[in-house]
């Protein structure tokens, strides 16, 4: 990283961080996904960590929860050192995340009622069945679905499926939420909505927020703070004026969703169209 | 040609580990599961899937078992004039044997299958990682249902097939090959002891937890993909298969010791 990105970026280390990784590694068998990686995320604000796929986004999410536990380093929540702790101890710690998966994860086999109430009978004993009612109606309202109770998550398109993912996210009223690919799969305007939901719940919450995207416009939007990861390694760490002018030419290639020299040689050699043409017009002989 | 050995005998092993420590931890969510009535709804509507809906194929495995020794012995014993006695050979072989194998190997189909296909799907969308990220144990809500609802129900399964069973054998051997029914009644009785019906019952209750937690481990670690879901459910079967009868076997030779043992004090009782 350059020295001008640990001037922008909140180091891991310095304790003003809710969540802080230090000198992370992630290897799955001989691959390393995540190489060294030291973070803090600032409480109260939006970070959106970008790259492209296949660079440890989602991985570097799901350490921020311990959802996956780092070969090396160090995951700390509010000062308390989270790593290294039992899967009943997280469970107490994890009430403070919200968690909207790519996909929304829905419950296929829970109503879009009975999949908000989820963490919450969880973790609470229901004995006002109304009260109950009217906190999913208050959470769909938040995110725009009010009517939707009934509904099973087969029943909704997939915009719908990440909102209401992301009521459920947001029942326990946690102090951190984090967005793994947020806007992947949605029409501009759907992932527009979206956008503006982060938005809405960040300013009328107050909550942290983490991002992991690659959709440029998404990040530009919701970011306090943009981090690049590329081959496992932060390269670019700062707000949205810095990435755009940022000197590092893998950063200005994934910004402007340019090709790399690299890749432009692979796809301009000769003979690889009329190669694979070569087949299916031998098999219409 | 070392190391490829090596690389297997390891990953062989980490898996064994692996499985172990998820029947540990499967063992102890059920045990902590049954302290908790709010986790009893979900005990209910497993037991429903897994119990209720099986009786059927368990129901027509067991008739056939029964109707299919009634005739393949027949000739056999008809040979030396022994006719009478086939109850006790029909009768025998499908409560000990027969009735819980075959019913435990339905249930592998029918319920392994399912469980494997469920969980391996909730695992590749995810959904598993959502129970976790809402601080929620998954195997205590997804694992430890589905194995108390098979512990508790294959042993009521194998009865119905026994059941069967015996009304299949007697079905052929009296209506269709004219075997007289006092007799064949006499002579099951005579030997077809309770200890042997209770054998067959209490293999299902092993056979039930062996089914549970493989299908549930597999579609625990099952990779992406539909193609890693449908590996994920034809390994949960055959493993499950192949369990049935290692257990079969190893209990066989467990209740025969202890049959030997206790069978001298039965004449003094």
């Amino acid at each position: 990283m350059k020295k001008d990105d640990k001037k922008n970026g909140t180091q891991a280390g310095n304790g003003d961080g809710i969540i802080v990784l230090k000198n992370v590694a992630k290897n799955f068998g001989t691959s390393v996904v995540l190489d060294n990686i030291s973070l803090a995320i600032e409480k109260g604000k939006t970070t959106v960590v970008i790259g492209p796929s296949g660079c440890g986004k989602t991985v570097l999410i799901k350490h921020l929860i311990v959802l996956l536990r780092p070969s090396s380093g160090e995951v700390f929540f509010k000062g308390q050192r989270i790593d290294n702790l039992s899967e009943i101890e997280l469970n107490k710690i994890r009430t403070h995340y919200g968690f909207l998966f790519q996909g929304g994860a829905l419950f296929d086999s829970l109503s879009v009622t009975e999949n908000i109430l989820f963490p919450i009978r969880q973790h609470y004993e229901i004995s006002d069945w109304k009260q109950a009612e009217e906190l999913v109606k208050a959470k769909l309202a938040m995110v725009g679905l009010d009517g939707f109770q009934n509904y099973y998550p087969a029943k909704l398109s997939g915009g719908q499926r990440k909102r209401v993912a992301l009521a459920r996210a947001i029942a326990l009223n946690p102090e951190v939420i984090l967005y793994d690919e947020p806007t992947t799969g949605l029409d501009p305007i759907r992932a527009d909505v979206i956008n503006e939901l982060i938005l809405k719940l960040q300013r009328e919450l107050g909550m942290t927020t983490v991002v992991v995207t690659h959709d440029m416009t998404s990040a530009y939007k919701v970011a306090d703070r943009i981090i690049m990861l590329h081959n496992g390694k932060i390269i670019a760490d700062g707000d949205a004026d810095h990435i755009r002018d940022h000197p590092h030419p893998v950063v200005q290639q994934f910004i402007n969703g340019q090709v790399s020299e690299e890749d432009l040689a692979v796809l301009r050699m000769s003979g690889a169209i009329s190669q694979a043409q070569f087949l299916p017009r031998d098999f219409e002989q | 040609m070392i190391e490829i050995v090596g690389v297997k005998t390891i990953g062989g092993v980490n898996n064994i580990g692996r499985f172990a420590r998820f029947v540990w931890q499967s063992v102890i969510a059920s045990l902590l599961s049954c302290a908790r009535p709010h986790t009893y709804p979900l005990i209910w509507t497993q037991m429903n899937i897994i119990g209720v809906r099986s009786v059927p194929v368990v129901m027509i495995t067991g008739a056939f078992v029964g109707m299919t020794l009634a005739v393949q012995a027949y000739d056999q014993l008809a040979g030396m004039g022994l006719e009478e006695h086939l109850g006790v050979l029909i009768n025998i072989s499908v409560v000990k044997e027969l009735g819980p194998v075959l019913a435990a190997v339905m249930l592998a189909g029918r319920i392994g299958g399912a469980l494997t296909a469920e969980l391996g799907t909730m695992n590749v969308t995810e959904q598993i990682d959502a129970v976790r990220s809402m601080g929620t144990n998954p195997i205590r809500y997804l694992v430890a249902p589905r194995v108390l609802a098979c512990l508790l129900l294959t042993p009521f399964l194998i009865i119905y097939a026994d059941l069967m069973g015996i009304v299949g054998g007697y079905f052929v051997s009296v209506v269709q090959l004219g075997i007289n029914s006092r007799a064949y009644w006499s002579f099951s009785a005579y030997g077809v002891e309770l200890w042997d019906v209770a054998i067959g019952v209490i293999k299902g209750f092993f056979f039930g937890v062996a089914i549970a937690a493989i299908s549930c481990y597999k579609g625990f670690t099952c990779k992406e993909g539909a193609h890693g879901v449908g590996q994920a459910c034809t390994e949960a079967f055959v493993a499950s298969f192949i369990s049935i009868l290692a257990l079969d076997f190893a209990l066989a030779v467990i209740f025969k010791s202890i049959y030997n043992t206790f069978w001298p004090l039965k004449s003094l009782v």
